[in-house]
């Protein structure tokens, strides 16, 4: 761990707290329907977790200095999210559109659902950012 | 695929300034310090510049450029 450069140990801690909320709200929204509350309760508690670990990242990393290859590396992660919440969203509205000519969704819940596939799709985003960036660390540029 | 190669391990064991010596006197991280001597990142020119300046040599002398040129 200590090789590495504060920008890759927020960036671990970043994935860490992205999949231990995106894990079992994956799970959970399969067996059950997504509330508003659920949603609700799982972006909260990610922004916490994300608080709490970046704080323990930065009181135990002295040099938090970020330099022109981060920036680089930063705007390839950024790209690799952009076309991943693109493409995610036209499937998920294609999806929301299909289960909606075929009756499967409760008109009533439509913008539940809608809230429910935009939360999805930002965290694979933000997943794939991480990941792209922790990629670009260990690869030449 | 061009290559931009570098002496800075060599102008730096001849100075006996560490890495991070090196990266504190231009702003930059250590990582990015062991991936410009690793051939992994090409510096932006300012950088280019910062180095060769540290070590109070031509530009040329640091990095040399092994592209094929084109006219």
């Amino acid at each position: 761990m200590s090789s590495l450069s504060y920008q890759e140990r927020s960036l671990y801690g970043e994935l860490l707290a992205d999949l231990a909320v995106f894990v079992p709200y994956f799970v959970l929204i399969h067996t059950g329907h997504p509330s508003v509350a659920f949603i609700a309760g799982s972006i909260t508690i990610l922004i916490v977790a994300q608080i709490v670990l970046q704080s323990i990242i930065a009181i135990a990393t002295r040099n938090r200095l970020k330099d022109e290859r981060d920036r680089l590396i930063a705007l390839r992660g950024y790209r690799a999210g952009y076309f991943t919440v693109v493409s995610l969203m036209l499937v998920g509205m294609g999806l929301l559109w299909m289960h909606s000519m075929h009756d499967q969704l409760n008109a009533g819940h439509m913008g539940l659902h809608f809230l429910s596939v935009f939360f999805a799709v930002l965290m694979l985003a933000e997943v794939v950012k991480t990941v792209a960036q922790l990629i670009a660390y260990r690869r030449p540029l | 695929m061009p290559r931009i190669r570098n002496t800075i391990r060599e102008l730096r064991a001849a100075r006996e300034m560490t890495q991070q010596q090196l990266a504190d006197r231009i702003d930059l991280t250590r990582q990015t310090v062991i991936a410009i001597e690793g051939d992994k990142y090409s510096p932006s020119l300012e950088t280019a510049f910062r180095i060769a300046q540290v070590f109070g040599v031509p530009l040329e002398q640091v990095f040399q450029y092994e592209g094929k040129g084109k006219r």
